[in-house]
C-alpha cells in the first residue's frame, strides 16, 4: 500500500460512509424482504394458532377469544361451551415451558400440548409423551402435585424439575379457567 | 477442477471446523443432543457461510480493510434476518424449531473466519466453494457428535428407538459434560486420521 493509497482510502470519512453505505444497503434489502413477507407470516401465524387449538379440543366448532384474557379461548359446539383453553408457562430446567392446556367448565383438565420447551431431549421432553401427559385427564385443581409433593402426578423418572413445571403450569391455568367461569355466573 | 475440490475437502478433513480448527465449539455442544438438531443446525450454517463468503467475495474490492469485520457481520446478519423472514413466511413449523439457533448463526466464529481469511482474497466461486466445504465440514462434525449422543444417551437415531428396552440410555451423553468429553475423544480421534492421511500424501510426493 502506498502513502498515497493510505491517505486516500484512510480519512475517516471515507471509512464512515464505506460501513454506512454497506449498512444502507441491507437494511434496504431486508426492508424489501419483510415488506413482502409481513403479511403471508401474519397469515400463517394464525393458521398455525387455529391448529394448534383444533389439536387440543376436538369436536369443537367455533373459538373465541375471551375479552380481558390475552391468549384464552372458549371453545363451544352449538350453544354449549365445552372447553377453555388456556395458555401458560412455568419454569423449567433448561428455560420457559410454555404450554396450551384445555379446561372443561368444571375445571377439569382435558388435556395438555407443549406448544416450547427447551428441555433435555430424552429426559424432560418425556412431558409431551403420552405416558406423563395421559395423567392429567380428568384431574381438578387439587390433585395438581407431582407425587413427591404429595400430588397425584407420577413424576417422570431423572425429570423432577420438568414434571413439576408442567404440572404447575397446568395447574395455574385450570386457577384461569376457575377465575374465568366464576366470572361468567 | 481438482483445485475446486481440494478447496471443497480441505473443510472436511484436513481443517475441519469443528474438530481442527476447534471454532464454534459452543453449540456443537449445545445443540448436538439429538441428530435432528444437529442436522438442521449444520445445514443453516452450511447455507450462511456459502452465502456469505459469496457476498463477502463479490464486494472485497469495495469495502475499506479498516471496517472490514464490522461490514462482513452486518452482511452475515442481513442473510440470517432475510432467511428469518423468509422462513417465517413460508416455513413457520420449521422456523419455530430453528428458533433461537437461527439468530446465534450471526455470532458463529467459523463464518467470519473464512470470509476474513479466504473469501476477502479470492474470486466469489472458489469463496463459495470454500463456505461450502467448511459448512459440509461443519454439518459432518455436528452429526457424528449428534449421532453418538443420541445413540448413547437416548438409544435412538432420528427419534427412532435403535438400542432396545435392554439398554439403560447413558444419561451422561445428553448432558453438556457428556458432550465435553466425546468431543475431546473425537478431536484425538480426527488429529490420528489426518495425521495418516498427511502422512500417506507425504509418501506419494504430493505436497499437502
Amino acid at each position: 500500500m502506498t502513502a498515497e493509497h493510505n491517505d486516500n482510502n484512510n480519512s475517516i470519512i471515507k471509512i464512515a460512509l464505506n460501513l454506512a453505505f454497506a449498512c444502507i444497503i441491507s437494511g434496504i434489502i431486508i426492508g424489501l424482504v419483510y415488506y413482502f413477507t409481513a403479511d403471508i407470516a401474519k397469515q400463517k401465524q394464525l393458521e398455525l394458532q387455529n391448529l394448534a387449538l383444533q389439536s387440543i379440543v376436538q369436536g369443537a366448532d367455533k373459538y373465541t377469544p375471551i375479552p380481558g384474557k390475552p391468549g384464552c379461548y372458549t371453545a363451544t359446539k352449538g350453544n354449549e361451551i365445552i372447553a377453555y383453553i388456556i395458555p401458560a408457562e412455568s419454569k423449567g430446567y433448561a428455560g420457559p415451558v410454555k404450554l396450551l392446556v384445555a379446561v372443561t367448565p368444571d375445571n377439569k383438565v382435558i388435556k395438555y400440548t407443549i406448544i416450547e420447551s427447551k428441555e433435555t431431549p430424552g429426559l424432560g421432553d418425556k412431558a409431551a409423551q403420552p405416558q406423563f401427559a395421559d395423567q392429567f385427564a380428568g384431574r381438578t385443581a387439587d390433585e395438581l402435585q407431582v407425587n413427591k409433593d404429595g400430588g397425584t402426578i407420577q413424576a417422570i423418572s431423572g425429570a423432577t424439575i420438568t414434571s413439576r413445571a408442567v404440572t404447575k403450569a397446568v395447574k395455574n391455568a385450570v386457577d384461569v379457567a376457575a377465575s374465568i367461569t366464576k366470572g361468567g355466573k | 477442477m481438482k483445485g475446486y475440490w481440494d478447496i471443497f475437502s480441505k473443510g472436511l478433513v484436513l481443517e475441519n471446523p469443528i474438530f481442527v480448527l476447534a471454532l464454534s465449539l459452543c453449540p456443537a455442544l449445545a445443540v448436538t443432543t439429538s441428530v435432528v438438531n444437529a442436522l438442521t443446525m449444520g445445514l443453516t450454517v452450511t447455507f450462511v457461510i456459502s452465502m456469505n463468503n459469496l457476498i463477502v467475495s463479490i464486494v472485497r474490492n469495495w469495502v475499506n480493510p479498516k471496517v472490514r469485520v464490522p461490514i462482513y457481520i452486518t452482511s452475515i446478519a442481513t442473510i440470517v434476518t432475510v432467511a428469518e423472514l423468509l422462513l417465517q413466511a413460508f416455513a413457520p413449523l420449521l422456523y419455530k424449531q430453528l428458533g433461537i439457533y437461527l439468530s446465534l448463526v450471526v455470532v458463529f466464529a467459523i463464518i467470519l473466519a473464512r470470509a476474513e481469511v479466504f473469501a476477502s482474497k479470492n474470486r466469489p466461486f472458489p469463496s463459495f466453494i470454500d463456505g461450502f466445504g467448511m459448512g459440509c465440514g461443519f454439518t459432518l462434525a455436528m452429526l457424528i457428535v449428534g449421532v453418538i449422543r443420541e445413540l448413547f444417551g437416548n438409544g435412538t437415531i432420528l427419534g427412532y428407538t435403535v438400542l432396545g428396552s435392554w439398554y439403560p440410555p447413558a444419561l451422561i451423553f445428553i448432558m453438556a459434560p457428556g458432550a465435553f468429553i466425546l468431543i475431546g475423544y473425537l478431536v484425538g480421534a480426527w488429529n490420528i486420521w489426518s495425521a495418516r492421511i498427511e502422512k500417506a500424501k507425504g509418501e506419494r510426493g504430493e505436497t499437502i
